[in-house]
């Protein structure tokens, strides 16, 4: 018994050592979530809050708008996690006019603990400091972030980190910066068609994402914070693939929230003809330019 | 608490340590400790069946007991009986009650008429047609007077709810498994590094093998339509892959977990597609299953006794409730059925019994004729495969119909590392078709080398890994 548990100890000593490193390098090195967390806990008089997933990660530059404003959405950010951060700081946003939030084709139908976030809640619990109902005291998970994530995504985000010197991919005021090319009209009918693909999760359910976000519209009510519910503008190649009816049925809840609500206003940029290929990175992304255009449309809405 | 997953990386160790260090003086306080983390381990996924697995204990060691008690035909038939209904009236309701339902409501829809039954949203219990059949196992064997009953309960409920092979066997029988339980295990270092080598080579399987395989499987199947008829039988071979990754995987960290615990599990699986014929493969894949429908259903049946019709007819039973057993639904019973007719030539050829031997035993490389064999007889498997992946019937006659199109002449659009590497295994396979399993390397006599294999399958564990994916034959 003890000779195994010996060869057993060593066999494992160089993995060990890895495995410190890497969480040596996830806790020390800034990325996004811890970035993210020290900006918005250290600006406190910003008057528009910023939340969803990467269209608006991307799509809305707060240096745009007229009212000092934080992007507070990231990449696959989703409704549960959006609601999470809004209850976290909106009694320390003393200022907060508007919360802007992205509805998107698959904001209302996804689950939550899906292969996108599946990680990434770990990261929110230990990186921006959230109260994670889906991570339990119990998980492993929630006391390694190395555990949380195949090991190549790590080896992969250490060799990114290597060749650009940081892990932040947003400037100060949460934009994410490193979206600034476009592509022409055949690479770009091909990415919708791959988006599209990846974006179909089958699901019409909307009941637990519409009461999230019912629920943060009543909070910002409480507060007399105005909601802004957008959504985001793509190129039309990736629209039309993507189920019609499920189409109908978002614009119909969001004009339903705002029908019911007194501080909720839709601002539909979905199909919006003023956005033109050269303003997208990819069929469901805008670039810097399309996020100036989309962002100084926003901010007619905030001026009204 | 999934096998791949850090919980059972920390659980299996707690157990390990706890096992030899704290328990090991007295083998009833080490049974009870197992029983205990048997349903701790089961309990991580819905601890609410639990009082499935402690009723078919309970009714069967109360039957095994009073079996023993009597010598009475009619007495030992009734208990049978009691325990044949409890046990099947169990796995009927839960896994093939909707199944029923519908299918007698699409049958009377065919005549026109509507059938006014209703299908129930039933949760299937993990593990439930393995530990099921091994506790039936156990009652017709005392009542076919094979065996003893056990009288110690605590044995009893080891064995049925043992957690490396609860959930996705291998099916044990009580003859090998039983006894086990009520003699004094031995720490072994040898069949410990032995259980090691199993659990290693079980997760590159499973990580490495099935969960890689299963991103392309999930594309392909999910959105067939639009694959070329080559994409597709690639889509069939990388599920053939996936499954075999996935199943023979759990089976190798099943067996090398108990080994771990000092016990000894019967082999599952034996490169399977390395099989000449159908009957080789059959006593090379899911061996635990396979025997046990031999011993519990076709012997009953006849066997190969009477006449060669009766005989056919004994077979197709078999594949068929083997495809029943799979799943509830009508694909399971169609792969059943396409191996069962592959098998009846054989029956008729005297050839079922054949290859009983190793491949072209030592000989580096197989002759044309082998290769010619293990080629054919995968290509059924891998076809009766696709009826075992469909979503439904249709699903899979029209993944056929874009298989057997002029496009299967295509060149595929599939990975061709993946391709590549699927190759690479199993000529490892070929070249440990002696061996118990692909990591036994004894014969390496340079232990810096053995260990640089490790860390070989380690890193690729790791770093090559897909996505976690469920196991399969959880769901059976």
């Amino acid at each position: 018994m003890k000779k195994l548990l010996t060869y057993i100890s060593l066999f494992l000593i160089p993995i060990l050592v890895v495995w410190i490193l890497a969480e040596v390098f996830y806790r020390t090195v800034p990325n996004n979530y811890t970035y993210k967390h020290q900006q918005i806990s250290n600006n406190k008089d910003i008057e528009v809050l910023i939340l969803g997933d990467s269209h608006t990660f991307y799509g809305i530059n707060p240096e745009w708008l007229s009212l000092k404003a934080y992007n507070l959405s990231n990449v696959s950010q989703t409704i549960y996690f959006d609601q999470l951060l809004l209850e976290k700081h909106i009694n320390n946003l003393n200022s907060l006019k508007y919360v802007v939030l992205a509805v998107e084709y698959t904001t209302l139908s996804q689950a939550d603990n899906t292969q996108e976030d599946i990680w990434r809640k770990y990261f929110y619990a230990s990186q921006m400091d959230l109260e994670v109902p889906l991570v339990t005291w119990y998980n492993p998970k929630k006391y390694s972030l190395v555990f949380s994530r195949k090991f190549n995504y790590t080896w992969n985000t250490y060799k990114d980190y290597k060749v650009k010197g940081t892990l932040i991919g947003c400037d100060v005021n949460g934009w994410g910066n490193t979206y600034s090319s476009t592509v022409d009209s055949v690479e770009m009918k091909r990415l919708a068609r791959v988006v599209a693909k990846k974006h179909e999760d089958g699901s019409m359910n909307f009941s637990l994402n519409s009461e999230r976000i019912q629920q943060m519209i009543d909070l910002c009510k409480s507060k007399n914070i105005e909601i802004l519910l957008v959504n985001m503008p793509s190129v039309p190649e990736y629209v039309s693939l993507l189920n019609s009816e499920k189409w109908k049925k978002i614009d119909s809840v969001c004009k339903q929230l705002e029908a019911i609500n007194t501080n909720v206003t839709r601002i539909d940029l979905l199909n919006e003809k003023q956005f033109i290929l050269e303003d997208f990175q990819d069929a469901d992304h805008l670039n810097a330019k399309g996020a100036k255009k989309c962002t100084l449309t926003i901010n007619q809405y905030l001026n009204k | 608490m999934l096998f791949n997953t850090i919980d059972f990386a920390i659980f299996m160790p707690i157990i390990f340590l706890l096992y030899w260090f704290v328990f090991k003086k007295n083998i009833k306080i080490q049974n009870v400790f197992l029983v205990i983390a048997s349903y701790f381990f089961y309990a991580c996924w819905d601890w609410r069946f639990l009082g499935l697995i402690f009723l078919s204990s309970i009714v069967d060691y109360l039957v095994g007991m009073s079996l023993a008690k009597t010598e009475l035909k009619s007495k030992r038939k009734a208990l049978l009986l009691t325990s044949l209904i409890v046990n099947l009236g169990v796995l009927g309701f839960f896994k093939y009650y909707n199944f029923f339902i519908e299918s007698f409501q699409e049958v009377f829809s065919l005549f026109g008429r509507s059938l006014e039954s209703s299908t129930l949203h039933i949760l299937l219990p993990v593990g439930i047609s393995f530990y099921t059949f091994q506790t039936l196992s156990y009652t017709i064997d005392i009542y076919r007077k094979r065996i003893e009953p056990t009288n110690n309960v605590v044995s009893f409920f080891a064995f049925v709810s043992f957690f490396p092979q609860l959930v996705a066997g291998p099916i044990e029988r009580a003859s090998n498994l039983l006894p086990q339980f009520e003699r004094k295990r031995q720490f072994n270092y040898a069949k410990s590094v032995d259980g090691l080598r199993l659990i290693l080579i079980g997760l590159f399987k499973k990580m490495v093998i099935a969960d890689n395989c299963a991103l392309a499987v999930n594309e392909i199947f999910g959105h067939y339509p639009e694959y070329s008829g080559s994409t597709l039988f690639f889509g069939a071979f990388f599920f053939a892959f996936q499954i075999y990754g996935d199943f023979s995987g759990y089976s190798d960290i099943a067996i090398g977990s108990a080994r771990l615990l000092g016990f000894d599990l019967m082999q599952n699986f034996n490169s399977p597609y390395l099989s000449r014929n159908l009957g080789e493969f059959w006593r090379r894949w899911h061996i635990s299953l396979s025997t046990w429908f031999r011993d519990y259903v076709y012997i009953p049946l006849g066997g190969n006794k009477g006449s060669q019709a009766k005989w056919a007819r004994n077979i197709f039973i078999v594949f068929l409730v083997s495809g029943l057993w799979h799943g509830a639904n009508w694909t399971f019973i169609i792969w059943g059925f396409i191996h069962a007719l592959f098998f009846i030539p054989l029956i008729f050829g005297n050839k079922n019994a054949k290859f009983k031997d190793i491949a072209d035993q030592n000989k580096l490389l197989p002759s044309i004729k082998t290769v010619l064999q293990i080629g054919s007889t995968f290509l059924v498997v891998l076809l009766a495969w696709v009826f075992f992946r469909a979503e439904n019937v249709t699903h899979a006659l029209l993944y056929f119909k874009g298989i057997f199109s002029i496009s299967l002449f295509s060149f595929p659009t599939v990975s061709r590392g993946l391709v590549l590497f699927l190759i690479i295994y199993m000529i490892f396979e070929w070249l440990q078709r002696d061996r118990k399993h692909l990591l036994e390397i004894d014969f390496i006599n340079s232990r810096p080398l053995r260990i640089a294999i490790y860390y070989v399958i380690v890193f690729a564990i790791f770093y090559f890994s897909g996505d976690t994916q469920p196991f399969i034959y959880f769901q059976f």
